[in-house]
Order: C-alpha cells, then sequence, then structure tokens
C-alpha cells in the first residue's frame, strides 16, 4: 500500500483535536483510509434525534478527487437512494480539493436540513416528496425511529 | 454468457447473434445519448417528453449502469487547463509570503515550511497553492480550488468589457 498523504494524517488529527459538533469520523485501524462516520439528524428536520452511520472513502486520487460517501443507515430521503448513495454536487460535479472530509460531512448533514426533490436523479422519493411533502416527512421521521435510534453500541 | 437459445438447444446461426449483439449496442448508444440530451438539459424548457420517456427508461436500467453513465458524461463536460496555462502560472517568491502560516489549500502545508518553496499565484482571483499540488487540479479542472473562479475565463484581455464585469459581480455576490 502506498504511503498515507500527509494531507490525509493532518485532516484525522484535526478531526479527533477539533471535531465537528454532531459528527464524529474515525478511521479503521487497518485501512486509513477508511472511515466511519456518524452523523446526528439536524434539530428541527425529519431526522432528529437519529443517528445515521456512514461510510466514507478517500480514493487514491484525493483529494483531486471526491471522497466516496454511503449512508448505511437506512434513511428516507429525496437526495438519497436505496443503496445508500448521495446525490450532493459537491460529491461529484462541485468537488474541490479544497474541500475536505469535514465540509463534505457538513454537506451531507446540511442536506438532511434541506431535502432538495427538484434533483434530476431518478428516485421514487423525490417523487413522494414533490406530490405530499407533509406525508413524505412523516415517513422520514418514521424512518429514523426505526433505523437510526441513538441506541446503538457499535 | 449464455443466451436462452443455447439453454433450450435452440441452434442459431452466428450471424443472427451478432446482429443482436449489434443491435444492443445501438440500442444502448441510444439510451446514453439520451441521457447526455437531458444531463445537459438544464433549463428545464426542453422536451418534456424525453423527460418522460427518460423516468421509463430509467426504471429499466440498472442504477450502477446509469450512475456510469453519469460520470462520463460529468467528465465528459468538465474544462480543464492547457499544460502552456498552467506553465505560465506567476510564481510568488518566498519572501513575499508574509503569513508565516499560509498554507497550500490542497496539501495542507505550509509553504514556508519548504526552504525554496513553489508557489503558483491564480490571476485574477490572486489565490496561492504549491505550484505542483494547483497543477494537478488545473490538469483536470478549470475552476479555483477556493474561489471557484474559472481560471481561463479572464486569461487573455486586460481591457475588460462590461459584460465580464458583470459576470464577475455574480461570482463574488
Amino acid at each position: 500500500m502506498a504511503s498515507l498523504p500527509k494531507r490525509i494524517i493532518k485532516e484525522t488529527e484535526r478531526l479527533i483535536s477539533d471535531p465537528v459538533p454532531g459528527i464524529t469520523a474515525e478511521p479503521h485501524d487497518d485501512n486509513l483510509r477508511y472511515f466511519n462516520v456518524t452523523v446526528e439528524g439536524p434539530t428541527q428536520s425529519p431526522y432528529e434525534n437519529g443517528i445515521f452511520k456512514l461510510e466514507l472513502y478517500l480514493p487514491d486520487d484525493y483529494p483531486m478527487e471526491a471522497p466516496k460517501v454511503r449512508f448505511l443507515t437506512k434513511i428516507y430521503h429525496p437526495n438519497i437512494d436505496r443503496l445508500g448513495r448521495i446525490c450532493l454536487d459537491v460529491l461529484k460535479t462541485n468537488w474541490s480539493p479544497a474541500l475536505q472530509i469535514r465540509t463534505v460531512l457538513l454537506s451531507i448533514q446540511a442536506l438532511l436540513a434541506s431535502p432538495n426533490p427538484n434533483d434530476p436523479l431518478a428516485n421514487d422519493v423525490a417523487e413522494d416528496w414533490i406530490k405530499n411533502e407533509e406525508a413524505a416527512k412523516a415517513k422520514a421521521r418514521e424512518w429514523t425511529q426505526l433505523y437510526a435510534k441513538k441506541v446503538d453500541d457499535n | 454468457m449464455s443466451t436462452y437459445e443455447e439453454e433450450h438447444g435452440l441452434n442459431d446461426s452466428d450471424e443472427t447473434g451478432n446482429h443482436r449483439n449489434t443491435e444492443r449496442r445501438e440500442l444502448r448508444n441510444e439510451f446514453r445519448e439520451l441521457f447526455q440530451a437531458y444531463g445537459s438539459n438544464n433549463s428545464r424548457n426542453g422536451n418534456n417528453d424525453n423527460v418522460i420517456l427518460l423516468q421509463m427508461l430509467s426504471e429499466l436500467i440498472p442504477e450502477d449502469l446509469q450512475q456510469e453513465w453519469f460520470e462520463q458524461i460529468d467528465s465528459k463536460n468538465r474544462k480543464s487547463c492547457s499544460k502552456e496555462f498552467i506553465d505560465s502560472l506567476p510564481r510568488i517568491k518566498a519572501n513575499s509570503i508574509k503569513d508565516k502560516n499560509a498554507e497550500c489549500a490542497i496539501c495542507f502545508c505550509k509553504f514556508l515550511e519548504d526552504k525554496y518553496p513553489l508557489v503558483a499565484e491564480l490571476p485574477h482571483c490572486g489565490h496561492r497553492f504549491d505550484l505542483e499540488c494547483i497543477s494537478v487540479w488545473l490538469s483536470k479542472s478549470d475552476t479555483c480550488p477556493l474561489c471557484r473562479d474559472s481560471v481561463l475565463s479572464h486569461k487573455t484581455d486586460i481591457d475588460v468589457s462590461k459584460t465580464e464585469m458583470e459576470e464577475d459581480w455574480g461570482m463574488y455576490g
């Protein structure tokens, strides 16, 4: 395995020394490019009181290429598909090497606070969201209760 | 891959097989073109039929494949800078870097950690990076990592026309 770039080491250190409120990111012992992530659902959103697990992987080209991030916890959201893949501009076309793990996770948290059902990615959830936003939000709350409960010591 | 005919012991001539493959390839290309048309249609004033058709198609095409196509389209649409442009970026002398702690936003290393730092400044926005770091980025993109300013758009003329001024306002607004 190629040695870890200094930037990744620095980012990891800063994540630990200066953590982001409501977000944790811990590298795997055996692969320092792979992070276990948790994101708290933003208050006043349907995801409030939920803790969502994600996986984050820094590809070989990082930071020239965006991290790969995926939800592991099931979530009902118009920009997140069944496999947990996230439709977010900074993870695709709007990636910049000046962005970091920290800013990406904050963007994801912000996406939970303000879903964007008009995104062109084909998704049944987005359709539901546009048709009946209140019902969709209720379902999102229900899923948060079902799958993203805080009691989990993993 | 075994076909229906093989599994059922039916003899199918090679010619028909090839023909089918070609057909399949053509169909895939058509899908891809449609995706392309849809992907570039930001203004939404285009053809509504396309959108409906695409929704139907997207139910049929595996999501992984769709994702792959979108990424292909994205990478094709992305602009990058020529080697000549990158080589022509102005360099900054170490003694003109006043902030001792100033660091490159790409590698997170302090410029002055290096005795002989090679630092480049982007035209127009003036953001500074290690030459090595920004070179790699600009070979895949034409934007400043910090402000997303399109570095190529200001390159040629110093005589700034009114339309360009307006663009700049938008960028910093």
